[in-house]
């Protein structure tokens, strides 16, 4: 089985990497998003890059985002180009190609966000020498990578979802776009429908939880919600299915 | 059941539903192991269907089948482990090279690194594709993709390859080649070759047996010369001048002959069974017709095949072989 996911990682790498290394067809595109992320941002706004808090959200976000364009090309993808029933009649399980394929994206994923994290913190060093190196915190690093894996996760196993029921990668894009908008500004709206004093009272609570404590409990609540995701999109993802869809 | 040796499929009143259309219909067939097996049929007759079948993609509503000796239902893993398959499309990855291709099917299938690569050089060599071999497929031809999706159906050496059209929307030059190249492989691979076409010219020539299937219903089953033989009842042309419309219709109304059509001088007739032309002649010269030849034609095996669609040659024919 792990040779098998292994081996569906390995294919999508392939397929990745050549578009990476193509100019046109992908990689100039993520070459203009490194230089933005990982070089004007952080020389822009200096140690503050490296020390605000936001960073627990920013490079979790910016992770899944990559994942979500990947997803879809990899499973609306096949289907679009008509790989996906040749692969379903190869001796590889139904799980085998589906964890293939998430570990594919999620590598990618945090691999992208954590050579724009490394990036940034050389460009940062460089822009602002200090007597001492300016550094991550590694707790916060930490975490923020457990986030970041968490987020990347859950975001393939929604793509998958999205990417099940598209029939070309840009109808799982479009869709895709809508769920992030979702995901995003829905808690934000939500949040500015409450009434005044409930709003008060929620940050004053948060605010009382602790930096510590919801860090916890953003890595269990993500924990969960991708495991069920994850579990729901395995479960989602039978051959006899998708054959016929 | 219990697959007797020497069968490489069998399938016992195999029916599927796709909600109320029935695409497989008590689908009983049983395909000797060894051999090159033409499953005919037009569009939509069930086909793929079957292929689906077979390989465990889909469950069958109704009968069973068993492929290799494994279940469909319980061993399908089993089975596509021990099975090729091209399908209705090439299904390559485009963005990837044709040693890519082919790496990554060897990886699925366990295929150590020496023995995947020496594999890979042996079947790219086989097909005339190992100098293209670092090009992405997609700048390709339909017919080098067509021929690089058999080498993959091959690659792990299975004993059944399942070949869905493989020669449909190619070309006269390309079938030729890849027609060539498949009865070379089934030859020299010894493998079972289940094989979908409507193309009766590439039956004809490749398989030893074929079965033709429509609307779900196998229809007929055997070599292609049994087919042909049910049809060859008596197909006579004869070549003559002085033939009138008058004297066609009255040969019609002969109770020894089935169907009687002229044109340009030719005279075609299907005699029912143990019919004599010699009368037939006879009558003829007695109504002022000089008779300059007569032969008995072979039906071939898409007159076979008309006949069991309940078409005559003239009708709406399927591809009668491009080349």
């Amino acid at each position: 089985m792990i040779a098998d996911i292994w081996t569906v990682t390995w294919k999508e790498w392939q397929e990745f990497r050549d578009q990476l290394l193509s100019l046109r067809r992908g990689g100039l595109s993520a070459l203009i998003l490194a230089l933005i992320l990982g070089v004007v941002a952080p020389v822009q706004l200096g140690p503050e890059w490296v020390h605000s808090r936001i960073v627990i959200a920013y490079w979790p976000f910016l992770a899944a985002t990559m994942v979500s364009s990947l997803i879809a090309d990899s499973v609306a993808g096949e289907r679009e180009r008509h790989t996906l029933e040749t692969l379903l009649a190869s001796r590889l399980s139904d799980s085998a190609i589906l964890i293939g394929k998430i570990i594919a994206a999620v590598l990618y994923g945090v691999g992208f966000a954590v050579a724009n994290m490394l990036i940034g913190l050389v460009a940062v060093n460089i822009a602002y020498r200090e007597s001492a190196p300016i550094l991550f915190a590694p707790q916060r690093f930490a975490v923020t990578i457990i986030l970041t894996i968490l987020a990347s996760l859950l975001m393939a196993g929604i793509g998958v979802f999205i990417s099940l029921r598209a029939s070309t990668v840009k109808q799982a894009q479009q869709a895709f776009g809508i769920a992030i908008i979702v995901i995003t500004m829905g808690p934000l709206l939500l949040f500015n429908a409450l009434a005044p004093e409930m709003r008060e009272s929620l940050v004053r609570r948060i605010a009382d939880v602790g930096e510590s404590r919801m860090e916890t409990y953003a890595v269990g609540m993500l924990f969960v919600t991708s495991a069920i995701v994850i579990g729901a999109a395995l479960a989602r993802f039978k051959r006899g299915k998708l054959v016929l869809d | 059941m219990i697959t007797p040796p020497g069968y490489a499929i069998r399938a016992d009143q195999l029916t599927c539903d796709f909600g109320p259309v029935r695409a497989l219909d008590s689908l009983s067939l049983e395909v000797p192991s060894g051999i090159v097996f033409g499953f005919l049929g037009p569009n939509g007759a069930g086909k793929t269907t079957a292929i689906r079948a077979f390989l465990g993609l889909i469950d069958p509503s109704a009968g069973r089948a068993e492929v290799l000796g494994f279940d469909t239902r319980r061993e399908a893993t089993t089975i596509r482990t021990r099975c090729g398959a091209l399908l209705e499309h090439p299904g390559l990855y485009e963005r990837l090279t044709a040693k890519a291709n082919l790496d990554f099917y060897g990886r699925a299938w366990h295929i150590p690194r020496p023995v995947r690569q020496d594999r890979i050089r042996e079947l790219l060599t086989r097909f005339g594709l190992w100098d293209r071999r670092d090009d992405p497929v997609g700048r390709w031809s339909r017919g080098m993709k067509q021929k690089l999706a058999v080498a993959r159906a091959v690659l792990h050496r299975p004993a059944l390859v399942f070949l869905d059209e493989p020669t449909s929307g190619l070309d006269p030059v390309a079938t030729v080649g890849l027609r060539e190249d498949l009865a070379a492989l089934a030859a020299q691979e010894g493998v079972t070759v289940f094989l979908t076409t409507h193309n009766l010219n590439e039956a004809e020539r490749l398989c030893a047996q074929v079965g033709v299937i429509r609307g779900g219903k196998l229809l007929a089953v055997g070599s292609p010369e049994s087919l042909r033989a049910r049809r060859d009842s008596g197909r006579v042309r004869i070549a003559a001048r002085g033939l009138t419309e008058e004297l066609v219709v009255s040969l019609r109304a002969w109770p020894d002959i089935q169907s009687a059509a002229a044109d340009d001088g030719q005279l075609s007739l299907a005699l029912r069974n143990g019919a004599n032309v010699a009368p037939i002649v006879a009558w003829l010269v007695q109504h002022d017709v000089e008779v300059e030849e007569v032969v008995k034609t072979r039906a071939t095996l898409e007159d076979a095949f008309l006949d069991l669609m309940g078409l005559d040659a003239a009708g709406p024919a399927l591809g009668r072989g491009d080349a």
